[in-house]
């Protein structure tokens, strides 16, 4: 009977084909929102992540204290050694050292005197190391609107809105002004490499990034850092690790009353992310539902329809002296091929078109000129396993629900008025 | 058949075909009907919660922060906090006479030293009238209770400097002369709002006393104008500052989460289309004959597809109104309940409250509706055109492709 | 006579009195004696031109620093301070020309002007700010003295000074010193906010003699509001009312 039917199907593709392609585009919808969805999420994290908490960070227990202050002059000392001990306990997270920053940008006019200065805020990675990933993790090519990232020591980024405010561009050459970590007067020269866009109307107004290298020179912080952060493998968060991590590295230091101790957080340690997360989480699974049950919808549609279609068809399989039962089994048996099919199809399709994204992401960053919100303006998608079952069910299960109900109609059929209705 | 009418020929008649047709499409009009009727309320409440998120967030910035509108003496420039230092002067006599009328509040901005955890940190000090109703700072609440100055701050400062209400703090600052001046706050009240510019490192004293801590009597470093006020420009010298100005960063705000929402509605859409494509595709295989028949009576075969394309529209005109049942009752309670946003939200300077309530404009709610419309019309046209294309005759036989 | 604004009623009203009966009996005197005395210290601590090489020792939370800087002052408008070490230091120029600051550093071949803002900050990370350095007017012209009495500080009789500001801008509207009686020198100021709060102290010793007159060596920098051991500053040599070339006050001088 399997091979009848599964004949019907591939021979009579009028038969089959649109409610393959509702299921393909149905659970294709599903699996596809779900990656969507997923990459929201995921982009909020990794925003916060990677310009602020790290997965997990390490820093002074005096600098976390204040840490909405950024006091440099609280900072790990010896970071270097520290970076080291850390990469050898937890050698799969990646780690490495920032500093923020404040001071005073300075523009010389020709005679080398001060023209205009401005506040700044500073912040400074590590773009230089080979083998370092913060020129990707915090996406600088694509946040550049003018010139180039850094380079090369002595290169500076500056925000968008300060550019315009004092009328400076790539090449032209700036004097950071400001306090060593131990207060001192310090002053550097520095070659203005590119403009940037954070889209964050904050940082747009007055900040700048250096390279570790230079900040650690200007602010006299020799092997020093002010935060030690750290990303899982691949950039991907995972709670139960960081909070391994921490837990584990924390303990080490518990007996260390020095205020200057490191300490450990995780991602998960800023109330405003967890909260925030698991928030999303909640809502992004009312969103799946809420297409599991419009999918339902439509294929029971589609299965109706189908029925309905087939109408004449059945008449004649129920006048030849064919059971009921038997066409509505072969009916269901039928739907389920379907089914499987279109879900299938439509999985692999939202599982390539999320694989896509995922790696090339849609840029609407066009749309967000001077978005105020740390967001990044591209649109990525994740990838889960869920993806396998979150499409394919709610397919099968509703254009089976679909079938059976229209299916009913075979049983309502008077013989009798078979050849009548055929006429 | 169903819906079969000799005479059609007008356009009342074609609607009113199209209509009975539905009608009598029993349950796969119906699912269908549902399915528009559901992602039109999840839109309308989607949208409904961006406005009202939105509309909250204007609100607030204008309530706390911005006012209708200010007026900025010549040397302030809100963002860069070195202008402080000689952005402040005596208010001329036009905006001191807005003043008197009630329609306007001076604020004076100076900068000043605390010393939390013993290490200096550089506040602004901002003076406010106590009587005045232009912001919603809780200004009433600086209220003196002994020598030391009464001062409020917002939950966000009290966090980062530990204090809390009751607590003193030393204050450090020059008045208009460079004279250091020192003396002890004395937290009245600590304020929540969802405004962090008028919390974080700033703390808020009563205007006089900030006139007699700096002998800067009768100055400001701006004004906050209400509506009444029916300023639009400079005046005697001090800059306008329009609300479009003061709200910008609403706006950007606004703009991103719109992005996100047009996504949302995509999908949506999509499979509520997907829906309507289906049902159409079949139903005009299924009724070949019907569709013989209409022309065999002398429809035009444009008028037939026309006819099909206002029966798929019709599904979401039906949807319309089953939303309308369904929905509103679903809408307003919705309204009244808010949807509950996570508590630490507040904290880190989005404007978001506890909850956000949905605000449901009749504009967004129309262009809602008649994007729906237009796009059932279109998806239901894209199978039904096809019919214009077919042979009579074959299709009288019931033998369309 | 200034009153402390932010006294209590009571307090104010018993004060005046005392003060008033005390006063009527002491103020032809003790004012003279007051007045008097600051001339000394004047006379003492400034010079037409003075070329001070220093070292300044910062007590930091975590390390100590030491700087030394080498400057020129003229009268009470001109100063250039030159800092020698440590290296990271070494060749910046700071130059104050009435209320105007510039600051030159080597290694950026730029002159910086230092705004009004940035005057307010700690030097160098010292209890010091630029204002404190810059506000360099002979105390006579700042200040109008009452002796308040006699007190033992660090075993030697001192004269309790209490000095008022006469002129509106004086960054300090009162201070207390308590003044070695030999050599007309402070041993101790305590500055004090227009409230009455102590802000910064400053405790001078090792004083020897130096072309003819009385000089702390050592002096030690104490903001009372923050946390921490102050700033000492120790002179290394000092010499009076030389003969100090204009061009050295130029911005001109600075890249040299």
């Amino acid at each position: 009977m399997f091979d009848f039917i599964y004949k019907g199907i591939i021979r009579d593709k009028k038969r089959s084909l649109l409610p393959i392609i509702v299921v393909t585009i149905g659970v294709f919808v599903v699996v596809f929102s779900d990656g969507i969805i997923g990459g929201m999420i995921n982009n909020m994290i990794s925003m916060t992540a990677n310009f602020q908490t790290g997965h997990v960070k390490v820093m002074t227990r005096a600098y976390a204290k204040q840490e909405n202050e950024k006091p440099i002059d609280l900072s790990i000392l010896n970071a270097g050694e520290l970076i080291n001990q850390l990469k050898k306990d937890y050698p799969i997270v990646d780690w490495t050292p920032r500093i923020m920053f404040g001071g005073l940008l300075d523009i010389p006019d020709q005679k080398g005197e001060t023209k205009a200065q401005g506040p700044v805020s500073g912040i400074s990675v590590d773009f230089l190391t080979t083998g370092s990933n913060e020129l990707k993790r915090l996406g600088i090519k694509k946040a550049i609107i003018d010139g180039t990232p850094i380079n090369r020591p002595g290169q500076i980024l500056v925000s968008v809105d300060f550019a315009e405010k004092y009328n400076v561009k790539p090449g032209d050459i700036v004097t950071f002004f400001g306090s060593t970590m131990y207060g001192s007067m310090t002053f550097s020269n520095f070659t203005i490499a590119g403009i940037v866009r954070f889209g964050n109307s904050m940082l747009d107004r007055g900040a700048i990034m250096i390279d570790i290298s230079d900040a650690r020179l200007l602010l006299d912080m020799d092997n020093a850092a002010a935060e030690i952060v750290g990303f899982l493998p691949e950039g991907k968060y995972n709670n139960e690790k960081a909070e391994e991590i921490k837990k584990s590295f924390n303990d080490k230091w518990t007996n260390n009353k020095d205020e200057y101790a490191p300490i450990m957080t995780q991602l998960m340690d800023q109330e405003m992310m967890s909260a925030t997360l698991g928030y999303a989480k909640r809502m992004s699974l009312i969103m799946i539902v809420l297409l599991i049950i419009a999918l339902a919808i439509v294929l029971w549609n589609a299965g109706i329809l189908g029925g309905i279609r087939r109408y004449n068809e059945f008449g004649i399989r129920l006048a030849m002296g064919e059971e009921k039962k038997h066409i509505f089994n072969s009916l269901m048996i039928e739907s389920l091929i379907i089914g499987i099919i279109g879900s299938i199809l439509g999985t692999t399709l939202g599982f390539m078109a999320c694989l896509i994204l995922s790696r090339h992401g849609i840029d609407y960053s066009a749309v967000m000129r001077n978005v105020s919100l740390m967001m990044d303006p591209v649109i990525r998608t994740t990838i889960t396993p869920r993806m396998l079952y979150s499409g394919t069910i709610p397919g099968i299960i509703s254009i089976l629900v679909g079938t059976a109900l229209a299916g009913q109609a075979i049983y309502k059929r008077n013989t009798a008025m078979l050849f009548k209705e055929l006429d | 058949m169903d819906g079969l009418k000799v005479n059609i020929t007008n356009n009342a008649m074609l609607i009113q075909t199209a209509f009975k047709n539905i009608i009598r499409g029993g349950k796969r009009t119906w699912l269908n009907v549902v399915v528009l009727s559901f992602v039109l309320v999840i839109m309308v409440a989607y949208n409904g919660l961006l406005d009202g998120w939105m509309e909250e967030s204007r609100r607030d910035t204008i309530d706390w922060e911005s006012g209708w509108s200010q007026l900025w003496h010549p040397k302030y420039d809100k963002y860069d906090i070195f202008t402080l230092q000689d952005a402040h002067g005596i208010i001329p006599k036009d905006i001191k006479r807005l003043i008197d009328n009630g329609v306007a509040t001076p604020i004076l901005v100076i900068q000043a030293s605390i010393y939390p955890h013993g290490r200096m940190q550089n506040i602004v000090l901002k003076g406010i009238n106590t009587e005045q109703n232009i912001l919603k700072i809780p200004s009433e609440k600086i209220k003196t209770e002994d020598e030391d100055i009464p001062a409020i701050i917002g939950t966000r400062m009290a966090k980062s400097t530990d204090l809390k209400q009751g607590d003193r703090i030393m204050i450090r600052w020059r008045d208009k002369n460079g004279v250091f001046d020192s003396r002890q706050l004395l937290i009245t009240h600590i304020f929540e709002t969802k405004i962090g510019s008028v919390d974080s490192d700033q703390i808020w004293i009563n205007i006089n006393d900030l006139y007699q801590m700096t002998g800067m009597g009768n100055e400001a470093t701006y004004i906050v104008l209400n509506k009444e006020a029916k300023i639009k420009s400079d005046l005697s010298g001090w800059k306008y500052k329009s609300d479009y100005f003061l709200l910008s960063d609403v706006r950007a705000m606004e703009k991103a989460e719109r992005v996100e929402s047009i996504i949302i509605f995509i999908i949506l859409l999509s499979l509520a289309l997907l829906a309507v494509y289906d049902t159409q595709t079949l139903s005009i295989f299924r009724r070949q004959k019907e569709i013989g028949t209409y022309v065999a009576l002398g429809m035009t075969p444009k008028k037939v597809t026309s006819l099909f394309t206002l029966e798929g529209t019709t599904y979401s005109v039906l949807a319309v109104l089953f939303a309308a049942i369904w929905g509103t009752p679903l809408l307003y309670l919705f309204a009244k309940t808010g949807l509950p946003m996570p508590e630490a939200y507040t904290n880190i300077g989005l404007p978001l409250g506890e909850a956000i309530y949905p605000v449901y404009k009749i504009t967004s709610l129309i262009k809602t509706i008649i994007l729906l419309i237009i796009l059932s019309a279109i998806i239901s046209y894209i199978p039904a055109q096809k019919i214009a294309k077919q042979n009579i005759v074959y299709a009288l036989k019931g033998k369309i492709n | 006579m200034q009153l402390m604004n932010d006294e209590p009623m009571k307090k104010q009203i018993i004060k005046i009195i005392i003060c008033n009966m005390a006063l009527m009996v002491s103020i032809p005197l003790i004012a003279q004696d007051g007045n008097k005395m600051l001339q000394d210290i004047d006379d003492n601590l400034s010079a037409n031109s003075r070329i001070i090489e220093s070292t300044m020792i910062i007590h930091g939370k975590r390390n100590d620093r030491t700087i030394t800087s080498k400057s020129y002052t003229m009268g009470t408008d001109k100063s250039l301070t030159e800092y020698m070490s440590p290296p990271r230091e070494k060749g910046t120029k700071m130059l104050k020309l009435s209320n105007e600051m510039w600051v030159y550093s080597p290694t950026t071949d730029r002159t910086i002007m230092i705004s009004g803002h940035m005057l307010r900050q700690s030097v160098m990370g010292s209890d010091l700010s630029y204002e404190d350095m810059m506000d360099d007017r002979k105390l006579t012209v700042i200040y109008n003295a009452n002796i308040e009495g006699t007190e033992n500080y660090n075993g030697k009789d001192c004269k309790v000074l209490i000095l008022i500001s006469k002129v509106k801008d004086a960054a300090y509207q009162k201070q207390k010193m308590w003044v070695d009686t030999n050599y007309l020198i402070p041993l101790k100021i305590e500055l004090y906010a227009k409230s009455g709060q102590l802000l910064k102290m400053i405790t001078m010793s090792d004083i020897k003699q130096t072309e003819g007159r009385w000089f702390p060596m050592k002096m030690t920098y104490k903001d009372m509001l923050a946390e921490g051991d102050g700033t000492e500053w120790v002179i290394n040599s000092i010499t009076f009312n030389k003969q100090i070339p204009d061009y050295i006050f130029s911005k001109a001088s600075l890249k040299k």
